[in-house]
């Protein structure tokens, strides 16, 4: 076993050094080097958001003004002022339709019921639909897949209205659980993702479970969910990411239950002309540091799994 | 040994497991089903009925598809600007951010240094908050900013009150804006199938002589052809919906609407139509006119990506 892992890392090391796709004539490097100077410029102002809102954060709502009057914006701050993100928990909030005061903690909690509802539905549901419809042959397979490609590829807009309308007949509008149906969707990006990844798993793991008694779910439970892992998990980083920082859906659909995206929104839409900005920065930080988290331990994850086939239907 | 699979089955038995199979795929794929049957069927139904309606009696009138009429062919009206303004969007989409994302995917593909780093924080603007990304932006780019500093030594000032308070550079302004985040999930895509090409096509290449250019032209591009098309049928699909980020940015002033926010501002009751309660007839009007020129559009787009034979490999 030990010798087995030191020739693959051997191999590994070999192909590294003698693949010739790595080697580069002088013209080639040039380019790559140039290329490199782009992307380094490029991802400096990338990472440049991050550093503007955690200085922000700690300045004093004065400092910070006069900091973006004089175009020092990436100073350090005099004080470093971590009671501003105190002041975000106890100081920002907005007031629902009952005039009833909701603050930073209420938000918080609203996301994570909004993101959770929201994984659960789309994820769900798509396995649901992925994996009978890669799996199984019935009479409206056909249609159903039929269906699913284009109800994705047929450019339908300006629904939103019937939507809201679709909202209040189900007594679902402005309620935590609104994300919980429309979110089910079985057929749609998720749908083909899931569908390609059931596809690939052989039949004969089902067969096996069948000679041995067990039924349908069983199989769908127990051995094809836990190998679609990979995908499912991708699958649920992306709608964490998508759901949390989504604010124009709970703005709509949920506008007493706000989540920190949409209700941050809100404050800032009143909060900024007191001035104080550092607070307001305080809570993006709140809102943005969950989604940093989940990216820092899942990136290799979503990079690794972030793939699409055709589209043909 | 006997193969279970080919020995006869009593017929009883058949009919006892299909009866299990159809029970299972009815739970499996009622829910889903039926989420589809009032999100997708009911709800573009209801939509086109709505096109037809009065807002206050119910009535059925064309009067919706004069206004939106009204609104189109006048150099001024909000939906002429706002059909402007998305073709703007979906330009720079197709034209700039997809062909640029396929680019940057090459060189990671090519392991440019530090190519592991760079395809994360490429990534950041898909994780981290609009509202952030906005802000960032804003200060970037304000008068007193970074951007504004480098304009000088080229002898460029940027106005007193602006870039986004003014009806000639808000609309650039954003979609510059676009074009800085707007890489992060395509990279990731080209990316994965990039992956997928079998190494010792590209080295056998590489001994004969193949170039760069010729090596991403005339080898990487058929062989991620898949993905590249279904890329270019979901732009397509989203054609109409193409915008930036207009609510925070400017909240349409200045000639930024696009068609995407003009529904949200007649939905959500901030719009010209939309009085306090939202005026959703107009909306789904407006939908279902661009709709019927999108479908064929679309369909046209498949038929074309589908004459392009994928490589298989």
């Amino acid at each position: 076993m030990k010798n087995e892992k030191k020739n693959n890392s051997f191999l590994k090391k070999f192909r590294k050094e003698e693949s010739i796709l790595t080697q580069r004539n002088k013209s080639e490097k040039i380019l790559f080097g140039v290329v490199f100077v782009f992307f380094a410029i490029y991802a400096v102002t990338l990472v440049f958001p991050f550093i503007f809102m955690f200085l922000s954060s700690l300045k004093g709502s004065l400092e910070y003004v006069d900091d973006l009057v004089a175009g020092t914006v990436l100073s350090l701050p005099d004080n470093w002022l971590f009671s501003n993100y105190a002041d975000a928990f106890t100081g920002m909030s907005i007031k629902n339709s009952w005039g009833v005061p909701i603050y930073l903690p209420e938000m918080l909690f609203n996301s994570i019921v909004y993101t959770a509802l929201t994984i659960f539905s789309s994820v769900a549901a798509s396995a649901l639909t992925g994996y009978c419809l890669a799996k199984y042959r019935f009479k409206i397979r056909g249609f159903m897949y039929g269906a699913a490609i284009f109800s994705m590829t047929i450019p339908i807009i300006g629904t939103s209205g019937a939507s809201l309308k679709l909202a209040h007949t189900l007594g679902i509008y402005n309620t935590l659980f609104y994300p919980l149906l429309p979110s089910f969707s079985g057929f749609g990006f998720n749908f083909l993702i899931l569908y390609g990844f059931f596809s690939n798993i052989p039949w004969s793991y089902a067969e096996a479970v069948f000679i041995d008694g067990g039924g349908h779910g069983t199989t769908f439970f127990k051995i094809m969910l836990p190998q679609a892992w990979p995908a499912i998990l991708t699958l649920c980083i992306m709608a964490f990411i998508n759901a949390w920082n989504n604010y124009l859906t709970p703005l709509m659909y949920m506008p007493d239950y706000p989540t920190l995206a949409s209700g941050i929104y809100r404050i800032e839409l009143t909060f900024t002309r007191k001035g104080n900005y550092p607070v307001y920065y305080a809570g993006l930080m709140v809102a943005t540091l969950p989604v940093i988290v989940v990216f820092a331990c899942f990136s290799d994850v979503i990079m690794k799994n972030f793939t699409v086939g055709g589209l043909k239907g | 040994m006997e193969n279970l699979m080919e020995r006869p089955m009593p017929k009883k038995r058949i009919t006892a497991a299909k009866k299990k199979e159809t029970i299972f795929l009815f739970l499996m794929l009622a829910l889903p089903v039926v989420q589809w049957l009032i999100y997708f069927f009911y709800l573009n139904i209801d939509s086109i009925l709505l096109a037809f309606q009065d807002k206050r009696t119910g009535a059925f009138t064309f009067q919706n598809f004069q206004l939106v009429w009204e609104q189109l062919v006048d150099p001024r009206g909000d939906i002429n600007i706002a059909i402007k303004n998305t073709m703007i969007y979906f330009s720079t989409d197709f034209l700039i951010i997809l062909p640029l994302s396929l680019l940057m995917s090459y060189f990671f593909y090519k392991k440019i240094l530090f190519y592991k780093g760079f395809r994360v924080i490429f990534y950041l603007p898909a994780i981290v908050s609009a509202m952030v990304m906005v802000e960032s932006f804003a200060s970037f780019v304000a008068p007193n900013g970074p951007v504004a500093t480098v304009l000088e030594w080229f002898g460029y000032t940027i106005p007193p009150q602006g870039l986004f308070a003014d009806s000639d550079t808000a609309t650039n302004t954003i979609v510059i804006y676009c074009i800085w985040t707007g890489f992060c999930s395509k990279v990731l895509l080209f990316g994965g199938a990039m992956a997928r090409i079998p190494v010792e096509l590209l080295e056998s290449a590489r001994l004969d002589g193949c170039g760069p250019f010729r090596e991403l032209w005339q080898m990487i591009f058929p062989l991620i052809w898949a993905t590249t098309s279904t890329q270019i049928v979901l732009l397509f699909t989203g054609l109409f919906n193409s915008s930036g980020p207009i609510l925070l940015f400017t909240n349409g002033a200045y000639d930024t609407q696009t068609l995407n926010y003009w529904i949200f501002a007649q939905i959500y009751g901030s719009g010209k139509y939309g009085g306090n309660t939202g005026n959703y007839n107009i909306v789904s009007c407006t939908g279902l006119c661009f709709t019927l020129v999108g479908v064929p559009v679309i369909l046209f787009i498949r038929w074309l990506m589908d004459r392009v034979p994928a490589v298989e490999y």
